[in-house]
């Protein structure tokens, strides 16, 4: 997995004309090996008339055969054996069944070199010790939710003195404290040292907005940031301006619209997208995206909405090459964003969704489950 | 949010307004009557301010996903005349009428009149949004007080449009109690359960009989359970025609009603039979599905994934593929008997 390692190592993390020749043997190498050590990923691909074969461009990476993120929700898939696993992360199951994902240990080795590129390429490091305020959940052993493990690695940018967090664990499930965080974002504010939020951003904005309504406003140490990342959908689905936010969070925690920082990522394709200064995600040299027509699935042009699908070589525990997510997004054109980073830039327009509309029988079972008397 | 007596009320106020319902629902039965005429000319008041477009910004989100056609259906629902004429074909009149008998050999006659049950207990449906408040609307014309649990997918259009309904005529308000109570709240459910006369509920056998075990003796359990809709094809008159007209049927409701076909079971023993309807039909949903297409490009897309999911679990499984029509029209050939969900149902 030599490519693999190469490209991970790769110094400019948006150099995607840089990096292409590596990325593309990189993703042939991950191909190969999922072809030859994943019996489901080779009948699939057989079925589709794939197999491994140089690729020649980045239009040949839409030949790959690409799995819905759903099949990794009822399919144990892996390419290695379970005993070289390090690490297993869960999605947060938004829309049902969560999927359930093994990773390598080279494989995070890459990934710790990605994140520690793209920190230090968009300034999360700092030295200066800091408060936070965790928008998440308080990890436990038992809860492998990769939104957890994220949050609580976000907080290892900078050293933490304290960190607080929005979901508790009390008697047998998680229950949010929003009123503790808010006394906490209050005692922090009288701290010397920066405070960091890091979590999702609807927990963020009701946090923001209920300090707003109870009149309380802050003004938090220079340096301060806010980090959210994981939960975008629901937050779309709750059609929250995100100016809105960094409105409210000027207004009542004195932190610029500058300081926030978001990030994007799955579990089925752990590459850590950084928000540009225009808030904007760009593709990093680990990752291609391509958006793909909801009739045909045929690739589609730049500025074109569809699926999305994304592509990395970083895992080799499981078939995770070419995934496709339930996301609508659209890809914006390379040099089109004026933030100075060159790579295309990703749009999340929502999630697919039939109408509000519900079987009769769909919601018979609903019932079921709500009255257990 | 609770509607009680004509006023919104959080959900923390619950507990008070339950301690209370009892005694007040005594009170308004003691001493109050609806007439279906009045329930009938408000609700189609409401109806008019709706054409009107007093109501937009409540309905503009459901609007927005294509569920004008169906609000339209409900709006017309409500009308004087729809009201009125469903009072005569059900009750056979408006008001019903008053019965004298006339008994042969000078028997005593009677009077017969329809009366209200007394209180009703609707666990309401939520396959569409806003069905709660139809359902709260046929209990206040046959004069009932309705307790309205509303369903946990409920986006609040209902509480909404029945707040509405009672700020336009205060003669209502004493007959609607609308709670958005979860039904794990036991103690609130059965609160509830124990105030009604009929519990109307709407569910599979499993939930009916759960919440049989709520009903207070001599409370009539109103059965609303949910049905599989099928086609059985033994030959054919028209062909075409028929074709047609069932690929129209289950695209139009996309299998969403329980009377929409889930299953289509052919009478044959043949293998050959089926492949061969298969290939045969997949046009005539093709068509179909041109005919009705999808109002969003999220709904397309869900229908994609379905379809990419649905090719990808044969080829794991190694069943043979369904048939597939280019907008994502599927049928799959199933040996056995069973009457099931279609798994394209919202899609076909």
């Amino acid at each position: 997995m030599e490519y693999r390692r190469k490209l991970f190592s790769f110094p400019t993390p948006y150099d995607l004309d840089g990096s292409r020749a590596l990325f593309l043997q990189a993703i042939e190498e991950n191909v190969r090996f999922h072809y030859h050590s994943c019996p489901e990923y080779q009948k699939i691909a057989q079925a589709q008339g794939f197999s491994p074969r140089p690729l020649q461009n980045e239009e040949d990476l839409a030949q790959l055969p690409f799995l819905p993120t759903i099949l990794f929700k009822r399919h144990d898939l892996r390419s290695m054996e379970g005993k070289k696993f390090l690490l297993t992360a869960t999605s947060s199951g938004t829309g049902g069944r969560p999927s359930s994902i093994q990773f390598d240990m080279d494989g995070l080795f890459c990934g710790l070199r990605m994140v520690l590129r793209l920190g230090r390429y968009h300034h999360l490091f700092s030295p200066v010790p800091t408060n936070y305020i965790v928008m998440g959940y308080k990890p436990r052993r038992d809860n492998h939710a990769a939104a957890v493990k994220t949050a609580f690695g976000a907080t290892l940018f900078a050293p933490a003195i304290r960190r607080r967090y929005a979901l508790l664990y009390r008697d047998g499930k998680y229950v949010p404290d929003l009123d503790g965080v808010i006394q906490s974002i209050i005692s922090y504010s009288r701290s010397s040292l920066p405070t960091r939020f890091m979590g999702f951003p609807s927990y963020t904005y009701f946090v923001l907005r209920r300090m707003e309504e109870q009149g309380i406003t802050v003004k938090l140490k220079t340096g301060s940031k806010i980090m959210l990342g994981g939960g975008w959908k629901q937050f779309y689905t709750q059609q929250v301006d995100k100016k809105a936010l960094y409105a409210l969070a000027e207004r009542v925690l004195g932190v610029p619209e500058q300081a926030f920082e978001e990030f994007f990522g799955a579990v089925e394709h752990p590459i850590l997208y950084c928000s540009c200064p225009n808030h904007r995600f760009h593709v990093p040299v680990y990752s291609r995206v391509i958006i793909r027509d909801v009739h045909t699935l045929q690739p589609l042009p730049y500025g074109c909405p569809g699926l999305v699908n994304l592509i990395t070589p970083m895992v080799n525990a499981a078939p995770l090459t070419s995934v496709m997510t339930d996301d609508l997004g659209v890809l914006h054109e390379p040099d089109s964003c004026g933030c100075g980073i060159s790579s295309p830039w990703l749009e999340l327009l929502g999630r697919v969704g039939l109408t509000g509309l519900k079987t009769c029988a769909a919601v018979a079972a609903e019932l079921l489950s709500e009255v257990k008397l | 949010m609770i509607l009680a007596k004509g006023k919104l009320y959080d959900n923390r106020h619950q507990e008070d307004i339950l301690s209370h319902l009892e005694e007040e629902i005594a009170e308004t039965r003691r001493t109050q009557s609806l007439s279906p005429e009045t329930v009938i000319a408000t609700a189609d008041r409401l109806r008019q301010r709706a054409l009107d477009g007093d109501f937009h910004a409540l309905l503009a989100p459901f609007l927005q996903t294509g569920m004008g056609p169906l609000i339209q259906k409900v709006l017309t629902a409500m009308s004087q005349e729809s009201l009125t004429y469903r009072m005569q074909v059900e009750l056979g009149g408006c008001p019903p009428p008053i019965v004298h008998t006339a008994p042969p050999m000078g028997q005593q006659g009677v009077e017969i009149r329809p009366v209200p049950l007394g209180t009703l207990l609707h666990i309401a449906a939520g396959n569409a949004d806003g069905l709660p408040a139809y359902a709260a609307a046929e209990g206040l014309l046959t004069g009932n007080v309705n307790l309205i649990k509303l369903p946990q997918a409920d986006s609040g259009l209902s509480v909404r449009l029945l707040w509405e309904l009672t700020a336009m005529e205060p003669a209502l308000a004493d007959f609607l109690y609308v709670f958005d109570t979860p039904s794990e709240d036991v103690t609130a459910m059965k609160k509830l359960a124990s105030i009604a006369d009929g519990i109307s509920v709407w569910g599979s056998e499993e939930a009916i009989r759960a919440v049989r075990t709520l009903a207070p003796p001599g409370a009539k359990l109103m059965e609303w359970g949910h049905r599989l809709g099928f086609v059985y094809i033994s030959g054919w008159e028209n062909k075409e025609e028929e074709m047609k007209q069932l690929a129209e049927h289950i695209l139009s409701t996309r299998q969403l009603l329980c009377s929409s076909c889930q299953t289509i079971f052919l009478d044959t023993e043949k293998e050959e039979a089926l492949t061969g309807f298969c290939r045969e039909f997949l046009p005539f949903l093709e068509q179909a599905a041109q005919k009705y297409p999808f109002s969003s490009m999220g709904e397309a897309a869900e229908v994609t994934l379905r379809r990419l999911d649905g090719e990808l679990e044969s080829i794991l499984s190694g069943s043979p593929l369904p048939f597939f029509s280019p907008s994502g029209c599927c049928l799959t050939i199933c040996q056995d008997e069973e009457l099931e969900l279609s798994p394209c149902l919202g899609a076909a």
